[in-house]
């Protein structure tokens, strides 16, 4: 069964192992993060994914992957089974709570295990661990989170309905990580604002790693817009990009890539429900946030081979460009990712605002800030975040929930592209790209004593950024 | 031990206190009593003290206080009354288990036997350094006769197997070293004292070893007969599994792996020879017995564990291939419940097993297969336990062999010492009419035959047993008894009157073999009329008589989850699932579907067989 919303939390446990061979027991300490796809019902069946870490006291501190079954009450059973590695071989930790209506507590807080490896007969260790209340608890019902579920793959189809004076954009960036080359995949859909045909084009771009060379690029289009194909996506003569796959042909440029979105859950840099009901002039998303590539990119004579290359695919939707704007997707490595728009509207009246910053920062599995619009609007237009706007620098500060972040972004000239857009209306707009951007971002935390550095990331030449005016 | 049972015992036996062998039963019989259930120790304790208050109450003084000419005038006065004797020999019977063994260790010791042979490796592993959580491809619960085959068949398809087995391992060379009584009280069930409630109410002996009830069994092996073969097929639905080639087949594969063999006539014993005789001088059908137990010496202590590892118990045959295939044996595991998965699409599913071990805790082991092997009783008290005890036939059925004994006193010693087979001779004269008659002389007061009288004649006929041979006598029942109860097996069983008519035919059939067989005198078993000297005494001796009133033991129970086609009639479907849930096996006696007629550790295992090589194929 399909739940619009997974499950997540963290369990600690702690206590005895006796190894095989060993006549005394060691200390052992249990951390997991569970990650379900289903809402945690204690009478139905919930399977999770879970990491984690196993320490045993002078033995071992290795990290688990694994699954969870909870069924406290169908099946009466906590199930555990984590593969760790032990004195360098692999090993099966595997156990479960057996939860009985007579002792409650101690049932589903007691988990006997064992530990096998290799073929034997005879067990690697056997142990048991203790989720401690009096400890744990707290911390234990404290991280229950319940994600919404997305399946990134739906957030592909066209949002367009016929309206006129509508753009929508797929995009994709990407960085070869052998290289550091730099790619940019755009497919934009235009139906003017005139009522003319919608009409489809796009751009491809490869960026030289560190600015050594031009900047290569080709546009393709315009071409009559059909009613997209197969799995959803943009599909216009021979261009393709549809969940999982990204091919076509633009001027010299040509490329045939998978997409591996890795599982990751979209990324929604503008509040979610402004991707559903279009009341906002545009809005940003990012269905893919850390997906691989893998295929070729051919420019003039030479060609790109990538495998597994970091990058992500967004969308938008909307009215049209922003009067002046500045975008970041920055990876920041073990499943981390930052996603930065920051844009004055066109709108009379907005257009005299500041930007508006839309920001989300993906750390641990959790986006920040928690509200959609906290960085736009602060609260009641007070602790907004701020974004100075330039080049070849632009910058964007700004504080939620006990963390504070300042993201710097680079874009030199030499490594940055700038193309003409255009609006549905016919209104023009250039925009200066670059996929192999510098970044620094600061992340603090609020302590007892002051703001505390909670993590660091510095990106030469694989940030994604671009910085739009008229 | 209370003063109470110290007199009753000094009493029955005509103990006058002047040493010897009757000094130690008090001893050996507190021993044997402890291993019993609760409910029937403390009931031959209060039997004990109704004893003894009467004696109070006639004689002012407590049974342990009085002279030997007083207590056996205080026991004459209760044999005198003829509603008390059954009760009396229910309570003769542990003292008598305990006084044979008592003169059995007082006798001269026999020749030194040779040293026992080293039994065949098993993987056994205490449940108490089994993990408290592991896994397994099957899970068999019982190592008996149904559970040793299933586990056997299923790890040589390659499965990993675990066998859980409640009993402990004994080794043959364990066997020699200990007496019979010592082993009798740990390797059966409630020590021996199961007893099914009605009328009349019968002992129902099981084993309880790595091995099962084969362990002590008298190691006779029966071919599952035609008749029986055709009634599951054509009443049941068993068609395939009961096709006479098919099963057969199975058969021959067991007897093959018992090294199944009629018993040559070299160790046979008097016992066996004089039911030769008897059946000889009637024009009677009577050959020694098909047994499995190759090179056989004629200890004589089938029923307590073979001390010189000659028979094929199945912890001697069949777990070691098992074993060998990479089966383990978890030892002294209860299984407390059957493991099961209710939200499966598809319906329940077992999930693997919940074991108790001796100390009290519990560890799990899962498994998408559990085969049911714990016996017939114990069986359906299992799937109770375990949520899958829904089917109204669950624990029904219950068929049993009931059987009473006859003795006949010879000139000769009969016991003279030498090798002897414990069950030697089949007379399948009366087969075809549900009576099988046997020759079957078990350890001293461990058979089902009570020695009559009380005091001073119970001592004599206990000294001089030896001359006594013994004819049992088992009976194809009308399956009529019930398996109730969770925790433990509580059973129900009434005798169907044409079984008790068969009953005493059979006694009378004994008679008359042991007559023809030339016994001065024959003990009857009715308390009432307990000798007979002539063929005539011995018909007017059971005249009146019903079957109530013989001592009767009940043997082989059968059929309380059986196999059928019907959905409403039988737990089980015919290639051995359970109804109701996925992944349960059930391999032991309850599969079967009605009395088997003979003894019935062939059927069970061949049986078991086709089950388990049915779930391997059906897994491919």
């Amino acid at each position: 069964m399909s739940a619009a919303r997974g499950t997540v939390f963290a369990e600690t446990m702690t206590g005895t192992v006796r190894l095989r061979g060993e006549d005394r027991e060691r200390p052992v300490r249990l951390e997991l993060t569970a990650r379900s796809e289903d809402l945690l019902l204690p009478h139905r069946t919930t399977a999770a994914l879970v990491t984690g870490r196993l320490r045993v006291a002078g033995r071992a501190d290795t990290a688990v992957t694994g699954t969870l079954e909870v069924s406290p009450l169908a099946r009466r059973r906590i199930h555990y089974r984590l593969e760790c590695e032990l004195d360098g071989e692999r090993c099966l930790l595997e156990g479960w709570k057996s939860v009985t209506p007579r002792r409650p507590l101690a049932s589903m807080t007691t988990l006997p295990f064992t530990l096998t490896a290799g073929d034997g007969p005879e067990p690697a260790g056997t142990g048991t661990l203790r989720f401690r209340t009096a400890t744990s608890l707290a911390p234990f019902l404290a991280s229950f989170r319940f994600p919404r579920r997305d399946d990134p793959r739906a957030q592909w189809a066209p949002r367009w309905d016929g309206t006129a004076g509508r753009t929508e954009v797929w995009y994709t960036t990407a960085t070869d990580p052998a290289t550091g080359t730099g790619l940019w995949l755009h497919h934009e859909l235009v139906a003017p604002a005139d009522g003319s045909p919608a009409f489809a084009h796009g751009w491809a771009a490869v960026f030289p790693p560190q600015g050594k060379g031009p900047v290569e690029h080709a546009r393709f289009g315009p071409l009559p817009w059909g009613p997209a194909k197969g799995a959803g996506g943009f599909t216009a003569d021979g261009v393709e990009a549809v969940p999982g796959r990204l091919r076509g042909t633009a001027g010299g440029l040509s490329w045939d890539l998978t997409e591996d979105a890795g599982g990751e859950r979209p990324l929604y840099t503008f509040p979610r429900w402004s991707w559903r009901h279009p009341l906002l002039p545009a809005a940003q998303i990012v269905p893919s946030p850390r997906a691989r590539y893998t295929g070729t990119v051919r420019h003039g004579t030479s060609e790109l081979a990538l495998r597994a290359a970091p990058g992500a695919s967004a969308r938008i939707y909307g009215h049209g460009n922003a009067r002046r704007w500045a975008w970041l997707h920055a990876d920041l490595g073990d499943g981390d990712v930052l996603e930065v728009v920051a844009a004055v509207s066109t709108r009379p009246g907005l257009d005299r605002l500041p930007p508006l910053v839309f920001l989300r920062l993906r750390k641990d599995g959790r986006d920040w800030p928690r509200g959609g619009l906290r960085p736009a609007l602060g609260r009641a237009g007070l602790g907004r975040f701020t974004a100075d706007i330039g080049l070849p620098r632009w910058t964007v500060t700004g504080r939620a929930g006990g963390r504070r972040i300042a993201v710097r972004v680079d874009q030199p000239a030499e490594r940055t592209l700038a193309l003409d857009y255009a609006d549905p209306d016919g209104s023009p707009a250039v925009c200066r790209n670059s996929e192999t951007a510098d970044a620094h971002v600061v992340l603090e935390r609020r302590g007892r004593g002051g703001w505390r550095t909670e993590a660091q990331w510095t990106l030469a030449g694989t940030a994604h950024a671009e910085v739009g005016d008229r | 031990m209370s003063a109470a049972v110290r007199g009753l015992v000094a009493a029955l036996l005509a103990d006058a206190g002047d040493g010897g062998w009757p000094a130690g039963v008090p001893r050996r019989l507190d021993g044997l009593l402890a291993a019993m259930p609760a409910r029937t120790r403390h009931g031959f304790r209060a039997a004990a003290a109704a004893v003894d208050a009467y004696a109070a109450a006639r004689t002012g003084r407590r049974l342990d206080r009085l002279g030997p000419g007083e207590r056996e005038r205080v026991l004459a006065g209760l044999a005198a009354r003829p509603a008390l004797l059954p009760l009396l020999d229910v309570v003769k019977v542990p003292v008598l288990l305990a006084a044979g063994t008592e003169r059995l260790l007082a006798e001269p010791p026999r020749a030194a036997a040779p040293p026992a042979p080293q039994d065949p490796p098993l993987d056994c592993v205490p449940a108490g350094e089994w993990p408290d959580r592991s896994r397994a491809d099957a899970v068999v619960v019982g190592s008996g006769a149904g559970g040793a085959m299933a586990a056997r068949t299923l790890a040589r398809a390659g499965l990993r197997v675990v066998v859980l087995e409640e009993g402990r391992r004994h080794t043959t060379a364990e066997f020699g070293r200990r007496a019979p009584l010592d082993r009798f009280a740990e390797l059966y069930r409630d020590g021996g004292a199961t007893v099914a409630l009605g009328s009349p109410p019968m002992v129902v002996p099981t084993g309880r070893a790595v091995g099962g009830t084969t362990v002590v069994n008298s190691g006779t092996c029966y071919r599952t007969p035609d008749r029986v073969l055709a009634r599951w097929r054509e009443e049941y639905g068993l068609g395939d599994l009961a096709d006479p080639v098919a099963f057969g087949a199975y058969l021959d594969e067991v007897e093959r792996t018992l090294r199944v063999a009629r018993q040559p006539r070299d160790v046979l014993g008097r016992n066996g020879t004089l039911a030769l005789l008897g059946a000889d001088g009637l024009g009677w059908r009577a050959a020694p017995l098909r047994r499995n137990a190759p090179g056989c010496r004629g200890s004589c202590q089938c029923v307590v564990g073979c001390p010189s590892g000659a028979k094929q118990s199945v912890q001697l045959s069949v777990l070691p291939q098992a074993c060998a295939a990479g089966a383990r044996i978890v030892t002294g595991a209860h299984v407390r419940r059957v493991l099961t998965e209710p939200d499966r699409p598809g319906g329940p599913r077992a999930c693997g097993v919940a074991v108790r071990r001796p100390d009290g805790s519990e560890l799990e082991i899962l498994a998408p297969l559990v085969v049911v092997a714990a016996g017939a009783l114990r069986t359906p008290p299992l799937l109770r336990r375990s949520g899958l005890g829904g089917h109204p036939r669950t624990g029904r059925n219950l068929a049993v062999h009931p059987a009473t004994s006859v003795a006949g006193r010879f000139a000769e010693p009969v016991a003279d010492g030498g090798p002897a087979v414990l069950q030697s001779v089949g007379v399948e004269e009366l087969h075809e009419d549900g009576i099988l008659v046997e020759a079957t002389a078990p350890p001293p007061g461990m058979g089902s035959f009570v020695l009559p009288g009380v005091g001073r004649e119970l001592r004599a006929e206990l000294e001089d047993s030896g001359r006594l041979a013994t004819l049992g006598a088992m009976i194809a029942d009308r399956p009529g008894g019930r398996v109730l109860g969770r925790e433990g097996a509580l059973l129900r069983y009434d005798l169907d009157p044409r079984d008790g008519r068969r009953l005493l035919r059979a006694v009378r059939a004994m008679g008359d073999l042991l007559f023809a067989a030339g016994a001065e005198e024959v003990l009857t078993g009715v308390p009432a009329a307990p000798r007979a000297r002539t063929r005539r005494e011995f018909a007017a001796a059971l005249e009146g008589v019903t079957a109530r009133k013989l001592h009767l033991s009940a043997f082989h129970p059968t059929g309380t989850v059986a196999l059928g086609a019907d959905p409403q009639v039988a737990p089980a479907d015919p290639t051995g699932r359970l109804r109701g849930v996925h992944g349960v096996l059930i391999a032991d006696a309850s599969a079967l579907p009605s009395c088997p007629e003979v003894n019935p550790q062939l059927s069970i295992m061949a049986l078991a067989l086709a089950v388990g090589e049915g779930a391997v194929r059906a897994a491919g």
